[in-house]
């Protein structure tokens, strides 16, 4: 079947352990009181069944952010022709919460409450749309590519980890002026959420990398 | 003679008679719970069928399967026939979150109004009622909107428009598509519920119509010939099938008038 082969190239996600601790979602943590949703109040609608899920919600606890090591940067100066740089990321886990990941350069302390402005680095955002936990049995969310072999036609597992791509050119260039160096930090703020969600540990990866073009 | 082609217009621009007709076809299929209805249909997207093409990758090859796009269209169109079934000159309108006010604020007021006429606006949400899903999944669905000013912006979108090569741009709208859901949010916000809420079908319209305009410049660009023989489960396409809107015989506007012709005209 065309596309489904078993090859590698460059550019495909190797498979890693996720840079964060867990591979699945935490046990189910108790929500604390949000907002209200806005919902219709039809009238005289069946009460729902003991145990049933409730209709997420935006995040209200901080989530937990990622700063990586000082990455070389030099390639983006302005001695080059350098037209564009993107952050790619790999390996995304999006079995959980909906979330922006809002990405800053070379400011480890940024937070949820940061103001997105290039002076303080923000460099543009990614936005998960998360599955909002496992609905089914035992197993139903665990992802067993590496199992397949080349005659298995079936689609991919719909938790196949993603890849996002944020164009970062202006504040790179930025940092590139007077700077050698640049740590990427990942703020992600949840959007949706239920109990079936680790609405804390929410951005799990496999690797990242800037990919640059010259003019 | 061949019938005209059905056009999507947008939900600013909606007649009140087209409003009652929209509201009319998801009241209806609200109705049916067998395989023509909203419960059913709603439900190959996320809990219980899971068929939904999102975050495209491959395990298996560094060719990723970039289905997203084509695979919501064979859907909305399977959807707008479900529409019709019930409503015969009904169209899926596109709900442009990219309009600021005056012109519209948020999630549309069509949308939104808790009663239309004395009765309750089948747009507002959705009764999911899926008692065997673990956890059970009952309840009337319902969204936790963000700021108007927080939804993508035209900006945004001339942004992916520009970008000429396929991956590059079916990317960028996804994110964008991403974005919107979680600027919804409730159920709207996830994918195991999110086609419960009705806005959702007007969302995925706006993709696909910011699609189709990509097409009118790019054509089908560089799309890997690979993928236009992928199968579009669990509807009859595959993606070659649905590259072009006008062979499934609808096109995007934003407003249509027509025309009365007089009997016996001359």
């Amino acid at each position: 079947m065309a596309g489904r082969k078993k090859q590698t190239k460059p550019g495909d996600a190797p498979k890693k352990t996720p840079a964060s601790s867990a591979q699945q979602p935490a046990p189910p943590t108790p929500q604390p009181a949000s907002p209200a949703p806005q919902a219709a109040s039809p009238a005289a609608e069946p009460a729902a069944p003991a145990g049933a899920l409730g209709v997420p919600q935006r995040g209200t606890r901080e989530a937990k952010t990622y700063t990586s090591k000082p990455v070389p940067i030099d390639f983006a100066g302005p001695e080059h022709r350098y037209v564009r740089s993107d952050l790619e990321i790999y390996g995304i886990y999006h079995g959980g919460p909906s979330y922006e990941g809002r990405i800053f350069l070379n400011n480890p302390k940024a937070d949820q409450t940061t103001a997105r402005t290039r002076e303080n680095g923000y460099a543009g955002s990614f936005y998960i749309f998360g599955h909002g936990g496992c609905l089914g049995d035992p197993g139903h969310c665990e992802v067993n590519e590496e199992n397949r072999d080349e005659y298995d036609f079936r689609s991919p597992h719909p938790l196949t980890p993603a890849k996002k791509k944020v164009t970062v050119t202006n504040t790179l260039r930025e940092i590139a002026k007077t700077n050698k160096t640049a740590t990427i930090t990942v703020v992600p703020v949840v959007t949706a959420t239920n109990e079936l969600c680790d609405d804390v540990d929410v951005f799990r990866f496999e690797n990242m990398r800037f990919v640059s073009y010259n003019a | 003679m061949a019938n005209p082609l059905r056009i999507r217009l947008g939900v600013h621009n909606l007649s009140d008679a087209q409003i009652a007709a929209f509201r009319s076809s998801y009241q209806q299929m609200m109705g049916i719970a067998d395989n023509r209805g909203y419960q059913y249909l709603a439900g190959l997207h996320g809990v219980p069928s899971w068929y939904c093409w999102h975050h495209q990758q491959n395990a298996h090859s560094a060719q990723q399967l970039q289905l997203f796009l084509p695979w919501h269209r064979a859907y909305l169109y399977n959807w707008e026939m479900a529409m019709r079934d019930r409503v015969p000159d009904v169209t899926l309108p596109w709900w442009d979150w990219t309009l600021r006010p005056p012109r519209q604020s948020g999630v549309p007021q069509i949308f939104s109004v808790a009663e239309v006429n004395g009765q309750p606006n089948p747009l507002t949400g959705f009764r999911i009622n899926l008692p065997s899903t673990r956890p059970p999944l009952v309840h009337r669905t319902a969204r936790q909107p963000g700021p108007p000013n927080e939804l993508p912006a035209q900006s945004d979108v001339d942004d992916a428009l520009a970008r000429t090569d396929w991956n590059d741009f079916t990317e960028a709208l996804e994110d964008i598509h991403d974005n919107v859901h979680g600027w919804v949010s409730g159920d709207m916000g996830v994918v195991g519920t999110a086609a419960f809420d009705p806005i959702f079908w007007s969302h995925h319209a706006m993709i696909d119509r910011l699609w189709w305009l990509w097409q009118a410049r790019n054509g089908n660009g560089n799309i890997s010939t690979d993928l236009l023989d992928e199968v579009l489960a669990p509807f009859n396409f595959r993606v070659r099938d649905v590259l072009s809107v006008n062979d499934l015989g609808y096109d995007y506007a934003a407003a249509q008038s027509v025309v009365p012709i007089a009997g016996g005209a001359s």
